[in-house]
């Protein structure tokens, strides 16, 4: 408390602020953040809307308001700071303070709107309208956040608080200009694991496995409706705008009762809805109508406006049926959105169905199409180098590629018994020392010598078999444990640098290779991961998004060869920037914005 | 006995329901024999008389143990680039149209209509496709292949939906409800394509989709990891294909199709019920 004490002192003696620009933890909550209260002159309010309490060291309740972005909404900063100098308050002591809280709750504190984003299908367009709006409503100055109560995907990110939640939420929230991306965007996020069975994760951490039915009538009606309430309503204390995205299709008459995902969501949040329409495939007017029509009559009303998403050729040639589809069914259409060509990573695998691959360069790059592909997110940086990503299913598919990447999988013991199945491991014991191969995650455990599952975790069947034997590594599934961290990392080879990526996989590694990383902790001494035997062009490591940052993608593209030493690095971050304003810029020129503020106020 | 397969999108599986349809019945020696009145498509094949049609249609023509020739696909519409369209009628270049320049519409529907009329005439089951959605309804008045057909003809239709997209109840009532008043009471059926895991988790919906439209449900179709010709650009079937000739692949993997649709309890007794119907309007 003293030392809190000392720097709300010296915070009141410097003044009003503003974003401090200088920080090096800048923005550590938000694009626009106000930081002339880094350390809160109310610490603890005790205000059940803005933090908690939670359970110290010797059993000592302490005051945790880490994610409350009250104090740094710019507007509150500066009218608590014109209060305090007003009326002469000088330390952090002062009772009068007190005063200041509840007035500038009272006055600048409201509880946030929901909307929600539904779609007639997967592959809508839900997760990209959701992002767009974030920057849409961003760039007004409002603080927004996504919010997907249940997420069903493979492709997952680590959290800095080490949580897991679906990739797509934290590339959501970078478009709302959000710093730290947190489990309660993401409360309830699904695994499959096979064509019946799922992980459920609750608030990032795994909670247990579910089969379909099961997960139904004792899951959803159990926690899952409470954990959706719970987040959503401490998502909305703390927004001004949280835009809910839906899952699947809305109007799936035969679970309706126990969807949680869709408008059952949207009334807990009490949340205006928006259906997306893909017109791509055709049908879009009669996708809109059944979904709305097959939707009971109370949860109904809550739709307030239709988007048809996905325009290729000229977006006036539906105008018509828009607005033939707005008079049937009582709805406006308020945007007709073009197909918009912009580089973010795709949600679930559903999107890699019937892909050969992705990107036109020169430079192909195999990628083997695991059945069980996780995190293949992974790669899209190298697509934004200009480089060919093919996907590979057979060994004929690697012809002609100048390098290989065996990328993450659900299942590492089941889908290397598939690459073996396929032919494809044996065309790679071929390739080998001839072209770069890197596994990352489960790729690099299929890259060792033994898989050891020999308590069944993985595959079932209790077995120990030996992997590629490109590293002299072995790696045990010993016990149900997953790993989930986020890390910083030091590449170790080349040119050296640093990234930041994430660790989430089943079983342990012992390495007896050179290493490729070195990771940093703040809480443990430094320790190396990953292999590297450069002389046979082999690498191997279990950081997720390795690729995101410069240093080891120059790194590993310099074993391509001239054609890729010659090859601009653009920053991934960068470029998912631009193609966040693009995306927003045409949902802003293709929507009724009038029309849309008015459904987000719930004035519609 | 005939019957019109319509879609709830493009890529819902109309192409291979018909040739499946055409494979069971040929197995039984009901002489089907496929046939699209209109095909938007790039994808086209050779007949041997030298006529070109889609290749859809040549593939469900083998399916029936049948030569394909032009009469299965009488309109082939193929975008030539630059907002140009090739229209081949009777497997013959017939116009180039677009930009201001109206294709005759009428006209190729009376041809599409001989053609028909004489596959009638020489065959027992014609299985017939539709073309995308039935149910855009910026471009009804201008449909051949769908509310087209249904209007210049007395065949009574069914509606199929890919449940892998997700929001199949919704498709198939959408489309239902946007077709005409006067053409429903011919739509009889509807059929789900494309289904994995149990199938039991969808008996709700279906009531509700039979009770709400009076339609009945032929069957679940479960998934099949098979390739089969891609008819446009939105079609992405994947996974197998083996076989010395491509039409010797598609065979096989039609033949498998039939097998799990057979096994699947798929109501192919109900499907010739509908497709003897007469209309009473």
């Amino acid at each position: 408390m003293k030392i809190i004490g000392k720097k709300v002192n010296e915070e009141i003696e410097r003044g009003y602020l503003g974003p401090n620009l200088e920080c090096d933890y800048h923005p550590s909550h938000f694009t626009g953040q106000d930081c002339t209260f880094c350390y809160c002159p109310f610490y603890p309010c005790g205000d059940g809307d803005l933090g908690w309490e939670l359970d110290g060291k010797r059993g000592r309740k302490v005051w945790n308001c880490s994610d409350c972005l009250f104090i740094h909404r710019p507007e509150v900063a500066s009218h608590i700071m014109s209060e305090i100098k007003r009326m002469g308050i000088t330390d952090y002591s002062d009772v009068r303070l007190r005063g200041v809280f509840e007035e500038t709750k009272k006055n600048y504190w409201h509880m946030g709107k929901a909307l929600m984003v539904v779609g007639a299908t997967s592959d809508a367009g839900k997760s990209i309208t959701v992002a767009a709006l974030c920057r849409v409503l961003h760039r007004k100055g409002y603080l927004v956040a996504p919010f997907k109560s249940q997420n069903m995907s493979l492709n997952s990110k680590v959290t800095r608080g080490g949580a897991e939640i679906a990739m797509i939420q934290t590339l959501q929230a970078q478009a709302a200009g959000l710093t730290n991306p947190d489990a309660h965007m993401n409360p309830i996020l699904l695994k499959p694991k096979g064509d019946d069975i799922s992980q459920v994760i609750v608030c990032g951490k795994p909670f247990a496995d579910y089969r379909v039915k099961e997960y139904y009538s004792e899951f959803v009606p159990g926690p899952g409706i409470e954990i959706v309430r719970e987040h959503v309503d401490f998502m909305r204390k703390r927004y001004d705008f949280v835009i809910m995205e839906g899952a699947g299709s809305p109007a799936e008459i035969n679970i309706y009762d126990k969807d949680i995902a869709n408008m059952k969501a949207a009334e807990i949040a009490d949340a205006s809805v928006i259906l997306v329409v893909n017109v791509e495939w055709g049908g879009a007017y009669a996708y809109a109508l059944g979904t709305v029509e097959l939707i009971p009559e109370k949860d109904r009303k809550r739709i307030k406006g239709i988007i048809l998403n996905n325009v290729r050729g000229d977006p006036e040639k539906m105008r018509s049926g828009a607005d033939k589809l707005s008079e049937m069914v009582g709805i406006p259409v308020i945007g007709i959105i073009p197909h918009v060509d912009v580089a973010l990573p795709s949600e679930d695998s559903e999107a890699l169905r019937g892909a050969k691959g992705k990107g036109e360069g020169k430079i192909r790059v195999g990628v083997v199409k695991f059945p069980r592909i996780a995190n293949f997110t992974d790669i899209d940086p190298l697509v934004l180098d200009g480089i060919q990503v093919v996907y590979v299913e057979s060994p004929k598919d690697l012809d002609g590629v100048s390098a290989v990447i065996l990328p993450g999988t659900k299942n590492t013991v089941m889908d290397y018994r598939w690459m073996r199945e396929k032919g494809i491991a044996g065309r790679l014991a071929e390739l080998r020392g001839k072209l770069p191969i890197l596994g990352i995650c489960g790729g690099y455990q299929m890259m060792g010598a033994i898989l050891d599952d020999s308590m069944g975790i993985e595959g079932g069947k209790k077995e120990v078999i030996d992997g590629l034997g490109f590293f002299g590594n072995r790696t045990v599934f010993a016990e149900y444990k997953k790993t989930v961290a986020n890390r910083d990392a030091a590449l170790l080879k080349g040119d050296g640098g640093n990234l930041t990526g994430y660790e989430l996989h089943m079983g342990q590694t012992e390495v007896s290779e050179e290493p490729l990383f070195r990771i940093d902790s703040m809480f443990a001494p430094s320790w190396n991961e990953g292999s590297v035997r450069e002389d046979e062009k082999l690498f191997g490591t279990y950081l997720h998004g390795c690729f995101d940052a410069q240093p080891f993608r120059r790194y590993f593209l310099s074993f391509l060869g001239d054609a890729a030493a010659d090859m601009p690095m653009k920053s991934y971050g960068e470029s998912l920037e631009e193609s966040l304003d693009a995306l927003a810029d045409a949902f802003e020129s293709s929507l009724d914005m009038g029309k849309l503020m008015e459904i987000l106020e719930g004035k519609a | 006995m005939r019957v019109l397969v319509l879609g709830t999108s493009s890529a819902a599986g109309k192409t291979t329901l018909c040739a499946m349809l055409c494979r069971h019945y040929m197995r039984e020696g009901k002489d089907p024999v496929p046939f699209k009145a209109s095909n938007l498509s790039l994808n086209s094949y050779a007949t041997k008389d030298g006529g070109e049609i889609g290749m859809g249609q040549a593939f469900q023509a083998w399916s029936a143990g049948l030569e394909p020739v032009t009469d299965m696909n009488p309109v082939l519409l193929k975008p030539s680039g630059g907002g140009m369209m090739q229209a081949v009628v009777n497997g013959k270049p017939y116009m180039d149209y677009g930009k201001g320049k109206e294709l005759d519409r009428e006209a190729v529907m009376r041809e599409a209509l001989k053609a028909y009329g004489r596959l009638a005439e020489n065959h027992g089951f014609i299985i017939c496709e539709g073309s995308g959605s039935p149910a855009e309804i910026n471009l009804m008045d201008r449909d051949l292949a769908n509310t087209g057909l249904m209007e210049r003809t007395d065949i009574p239709a069914i509606i199929v939906g890919d449940i892998e997209r997700g929001g199949v109840f919704a498709a198939i009532y959408g489309t239902w409800r946007l077709i005409p008043d006067d053409l429903k009471p011919r739509i009889k059926g509807f059929v789900i394509n494309r289904f994995r895991g149990d199938a039991s988790i969808l008996k709700d919906g279906l009531d509700r989709i039979e009770e709400l439209t009076g339609m009945k449900c032929l069957g679940v179709l479960p998934y099949v990891y098979l390739r089969f010709p891609e008819e446009d650009s939105c079609s992405d079937s994947d996974g197998k294909l083996e076989g010395a000739t491509v039409r010797e692949a598609y065979l096989r993997n039609v033949d498998e199709l039939t097998d799990t649709a057979e096994a699947s309890g798929f109501d192919f007794g109900l499907l010739e019920e509908i497709a003897r119907s007469r209309s009473s309007s």
